[in-house]
């Protein structure tokens, strides 16, 4: 067997593993995959379909007329994969190397084909994790969940640290407390939970408080600070991102021990991501993406087996193919080791892979300023602050 | 006696290795390729002597290196809880 690299490829929160992630054996695979180019982690949305309306939704406006030109290009949608071209879809994976599976949505837990697909994954031996928004966790469900001997976990996103932030922006009233008894349900029954905090104008002042929350329940976390333009082209999203003066504020108060320090090595081995390497995303209607992120499509897996779109598809090619230099505004900015390089948020912002967000580039410019701050605090003889995690990975424990 | 390995575990092979996951320990189990082919032969009940002779086919050792590099697998797989529970033929 060749030697493993000996640099992981810098993995997004996207496909952070619930349970067991920080394994690390798992760590080493994935840098085996990475290097291979082998297809170990996919996410596949079953749905598009939400019981709830985030303001903030990736996916399409909630609040529009639906998913139109959502993940499928122009003209009329296609409808949705049907339980059989997942059932196949689900071996080609098998087949190309897959061993863990994200499945999501839309509301993953609102789809009719999820029990029929956990039952199928499990006979192929795929480890399979849930991303959801938690309310529908009802008690028969949390149980029938935890009898998944491949089920690695749940993860589940919050809005807030009260019910009244939380349900606005799901604008679903009892939400929160639904997502709160969901994931108390799973957890009892000894499923692994994962929190995701995603962080935005109106909770901005609840972090502190959501970070004790799931700390207090005994659920490690990831904090993402970044809202993205929506896979439909629509931009309503972008109103809830927080300030330049609000992150610096976080930085400068309930988010230090987060503050990127600064001190990461962003080098042509480091600057890849996993995806299309260890990774990528088959939407609801079949297009392969490099990420669940970037809505930029590889093939279909209607068209075409999904290994042929693994190995050959050009899109993927291209992302495998750049190097730094091939990031006009990344290559020469100061600020590198300090930004998160979120590319789903710089394809929405700008059409473009290798394209930037303003609001990722500022952020990495305000994690910059606090951080010189600091270190000239620290100089000076302040307290010593510890500054360790990127601006949009933040795992607790 | 016979064993079989847990037919719900989730495991993939890659580089000649095979990973193993148990999501309910929350551990993760790398098996070289002599492991990985018994794992692979796990998939259906197999006594050691059964599970020694298919591997004698397919290597070049002793028998009885064979049988011991494959008692002290299951062993190994059984105390990390990878196998169902023991059978009898």
């Amino acid at each position: 067997m060749a030697a493993p690299p000996t640099e992981a490829g810098p993995r997004c929160s996207d496909d952070a593993l619930v349970g067991v992630g920080d394994h690390a054996v798992v760590s080493r695979i994935q840098s085996q995959a990475y290097a291979r180019m082998v297809p170990l982690n996919v996410s596949l949305e079953l749905t598009l379909k939400c019981n709830i309306r985030c303001l903030h939704c990736y996916n399409f406006d909630r609040d529009g007329d639906g998913p139109a030109s959502c993940s499928g290009g122009a003209g009329a949608p296609a409808p949705e994969l049907s339980l059989e071209e997942i059932f196949r879809v689900l071996s080609e994976l098998r087949a190309a190397g897959t061993l863990f599976l994200s499945l999501t949505g839309g509301e993953v837990l609102s789809s009719p084909h999820l029990f029929p697909v956990l039952d199928r994954a499990l006979e192929l031996n795929l480890a399979v994790q849930l991303l959801s928004n938690g309310t529908l966790l009802r008690p028969g469900v949390a149980a029938r969940l935890a009898g998944y001997r491949n089920l690695l976990g749940v993860s589940i996103s919050l809005y807030g640290a009260t019910p009244e932030v939380h349900d606005s922006v799901t604008q679903i009233r009892g939400s929160w407390r639904r997502t709160m008894d969901g994931a108390a349900r799973l957890k009892a029954q000894g499923v692994a939970v994962r929190l995701k905090l995603i962080v935005m104008r109106p909770n901005v002042h609840e972090v502190a408080a959501m970070r004790a929350l799931a700390d207090a329940a005994g659920y490690p976390y990831l904090l993402d600070l970044t809202v993205t333009a929506r896979h439909d082209g629509t931009r309503g999203s972008l109103a809830l991102r927080i300030t330049d003066d609000e992150l610096a504020a976080l930085y400068r108060g309930s988010l230090r021990d987060l503050l990127p320090r600064g001190d990461r090595v962003v080098d042509e081995a480091a600057f890849p991501c996993n995806c299309a390497r260890g990774n990528c995303a088959i939407s609801a209607r079949g297009d392969v993406f490099p990420c669940v992120s970037v809505p930029w499509a590889a093939g279909n897996v209607r068209a075409q087996p999904f290994g042929e779109i693994w190995r050959r598809s050009p899109v993927f090619q291209r992302i495998r193919g750049l190097e730094i230099a091939d990031y006009p505004a990344c290559a020469p900015c100061p600020d590198k080791a300090f930004c998160s390089r979120d590319r789903g948020a710089a394809y929405n912002a700008s059409g473009s892979y290798t394209g930037t967000d303003p609001f990722v580039c500022a952020a990495a410019g305000v994690a910059r300023t606090v951080a010189e701050e600091d270190a000239r605090g620290a100089a000076a003889g302040a307290s010593h602050v510890d500054v360790r995690l990127p601006l949009a990975v933040a795992g607790a424990r | 006696m016979t064993y079989q390995r847990d037919l719900g575990l989730p495991f993939q092979t890659l580089d000649e290795e095979t990973i193993v996951v148990d999501p309910r320990t929350r551990e993760v189990h790398l098996l070289n390729d002599t492991a990985a082919r018994i794992w692979e032969l796990l998939a259906a009940a197999q006594s050691v002597d059964e599970l020694t002779r298919a591997l004698g086919e397919e290597y070049e050792a002793p028998a009885d290196e064979l049988r011991a590099g494959v008692e002290e697998l299951l062993a190994g797989l059984g105390g990390k809880g990878l196998l169902a529970a023991a059978g009898t033929r």
